[in-house]
């Protein structure tokens, strides 16, 4: 008798403390209240891992880990409100809804064959997503995770990007063009040329849209109210994602992860043509990048390496390095 | 002679040992319990097709395609793409009691989606053609999505047809559904049919005779 209660306790007392720290959201994952309202918190999307890693981005610690119920995570999208972080999952085509209170994914979406990057529209009522194999863009109500409606977009659907607006939807597509949607008719009125296998797109702080064309060594801005090519500037082999910050005074600059050369080059983001202020040496394969709300730092994920290197914009400097899962492509933080 | 003990047996082992482990047994089977939790269920029946007039192809996900010609049972799973061919028709019910008749020319995908607060949704992909749908046995949650809209259903029977270009019309035999693109949602009733087209809100519920969208079905369903 003596010999099972020896046995039982230690199993209850096991499944009391696992219930006690699912019902309270995985305390061990809770963030660090800082006044200002500036907690930096850091996401990756670990496509090899099929998870996403959580860091505190003020205190360099790494928060832990979340399991995406997927295959393949690859792109991230957070909500304005820091509520939801949507992921795609390229290995088998879905979306997950991460909730980041619980840290918990609440929902799962099959959108199409190769779920390549996510974008919420201006307002976070919709999520858009690129599914590469069916040329099409899938767009999710993000109240209720259902899709209400498919796009059909050029070859290859890489990269998403709005414009400040709204009105315009930019997508990248391996046919070596961005097509440009007129998101009230959800139809493509352009496509412009641009270079070998265009596939990061975002909305710089000049209201233009600044894209990688990682199949050449370059990258190139859109002028949004022609819808032109407004510039390009040469950078170095396969730059992938780009981030916008400050050093001191001067700025905001575009920061370009650059694979072939594993730095982060530095571009000037304030004149209407392109020019590379520094250049900053990272590790191996740089690929995602975002900055703090503030500007002052930039966070740079490693897809050799698996860790994130938080680097000092004022000093160029790189003050942490965290381990994250394998092979991260995409980093967002929390605004 | 009597020397029973196994490698593994707990016993053998120090009694803080034993205790340790049976701890983290406890812990790691909530884990399990836990993590079998399946986002998208590949492997689990998700209908079966009983009855093919024509051309009638399931193309599986590991490319493998079946056919049915008339009567039977043909299993149906997550992920399947189902097609129907020139003058053809099909008939199958799912697990959850849906019963679905696809009209000639007819193309789609067998999907789900997972929510935590919900569990499992049944999601099929319409890209072309013409289906009609009847929830048997209760409320039946399913959603049909259409290249510019979604109609999600409980309990119900329509009629759902899609155009080469995405348009969609939606006509309600009996009940209600609620018939969405991204531009807005109308709720559909009885005897009352909405049209869906890319990139407009669903047109507002217009009376119609239900009956043409019933006859089409008499021939599969007998």
């Amino acid at each position: 008798m003596n010999q099972q209660l020896r046995l039982t306790t230690p199993l209850l007392i096991g499944v009391a403390l696992f219930t006690l720290a699912n019902l309270t959201g995985c305390s061990a994952l809770m963030p660090t209240p800082k006044p200002g309202g500036l907690n930096t918190r850091v996401y990756t999307a670990n496509e090899s891992s099929n998870t996403v890693t959580v860091l505190d981005g003020d205190n360099y610690k790494v928060m832990g880990d979340i399991d995406t119920l997927n295959y393949g995570a690859h792109d991230l999208a957070l909500s304005r409100d820091g509520k939801q972080l949507w992921v795609t999952n390229l290995a088998n085509g879905r979306v997950s809804v991460i909730d980041t209170d619980s840290l918990k994914t609440i929902a799962s979406i099959y959108t199409g064959t190769r779920a390549h990057v996510v974008a919420l529209t201006n307002n976070n009522k919709h999520a858009w997503v690129a599914n590469i194999t069916d040329n099409t863009i899938s767009i999710i109500d993000t109240s209720i995770y259902r899709i209400l409606g498919t796009i059909p977009v050029g070859k290859g659907p890489m990269g998403i990007a709005f414009s400040r607006d709204g009105k315009y939807a930019y997508v990248s597509s391996q046919d070596k063009m961005v097509n440009v949607i007129d998101t009230t008719a959800h139809q493509v009125i352009k496509q412009i040329p641009v270079g070998p296998n265009p596939h990061f797109l975002t909305l710089g702080p000049d209201g233009r849209i600044w894209g990688t064309n990682t199949g050449s060594n370059d990258i190139y801005v859109i002028d949004t109210t022609t819808n032109e090519i407004a510039g390009t500037v040469e950078v170095g082999p396969a730059p992938q994602q780009i981030a916008f910050a400050l050093k001191g005074t001067i700025g905001p600059n575009a920061y370009v992860t650059v694979t072939g050369l594993n730095k982060v080059v530095v571009v000037n983001a304030t004149s209407p043509t392109l020019s590379i202020r520094e250049q900053i040496d990272v590790g191996e394969e740089p690929n995602g990048i975002w900055a703090n709300a503030v500007g002052t730092q930039i966070y740079v994920g490693h897809t050799k390496s698996n860790n994130v290197m938080v680097v000092d914009t004022g000093t160029s400097q790189i003050l942490a390095t965290l381990p994250v899962g394998r092979k991260p492509i995409r980093v967002v933080a929390s605004r | 002679m009597n020397d029973t003990r196994t490698l593994f047996s707990l016993n053998a082992l120090p009694r803080l040992t034993r205790q340790f482990l049976s701890g983290m047994c406890g812990i790691a089977l909530c884990l399990g319990v836990v993590s079998t939790s399946q986002v998208h269920a590949a492997d689990e029946l998700a209908a079966n097709a009983i009855n093919a007039i024509g051309d009638f192809t399931v193309f599986r996900t590991d490319g493998i395609q079946e056919q049915l010609e008339g009567k039977g049972s043909l299993p149906l799973y997550e992920g399947d793409r189902v097609k129907t061919g020139k003058g053809s028709q099909a008939l199958m019910e799912f697990t959850n009691g849906v019963q679905l008749a696809l009209n000639e020319d007819t193309d789609f995908l067998i999907l789900s989606r997972w929510e935590q607060s919900k569990g499992f949704t049944r999601v099929l992909r319409l890209a072309t053609g013409e289906v009609w749908v009847k929830t048997m046995g209760g409320p039946k949650p399913l959603e049909i999505e259409t290249p510019v809209a979604t109609a999600a259903v409980k309990q119900t029977e329509f009629n759902l047809k899609v155009e080469p270009d995405g348009q969609t019309t939606l006509t309600v035999v009996e009940g209600i559904v609620e018939f969405g693109t991204a531009f807005g949602t109308c709720p559909i009733r009885t005897s009352t049919i909405s049209y869906g087209n890319r990139g407009k809100k669903c047109t507002k519920p217009a009376p119609t005779n239900v009956s043409p969208n019933v006859a089409w079905t008499q021939g599969i369903r007998q």
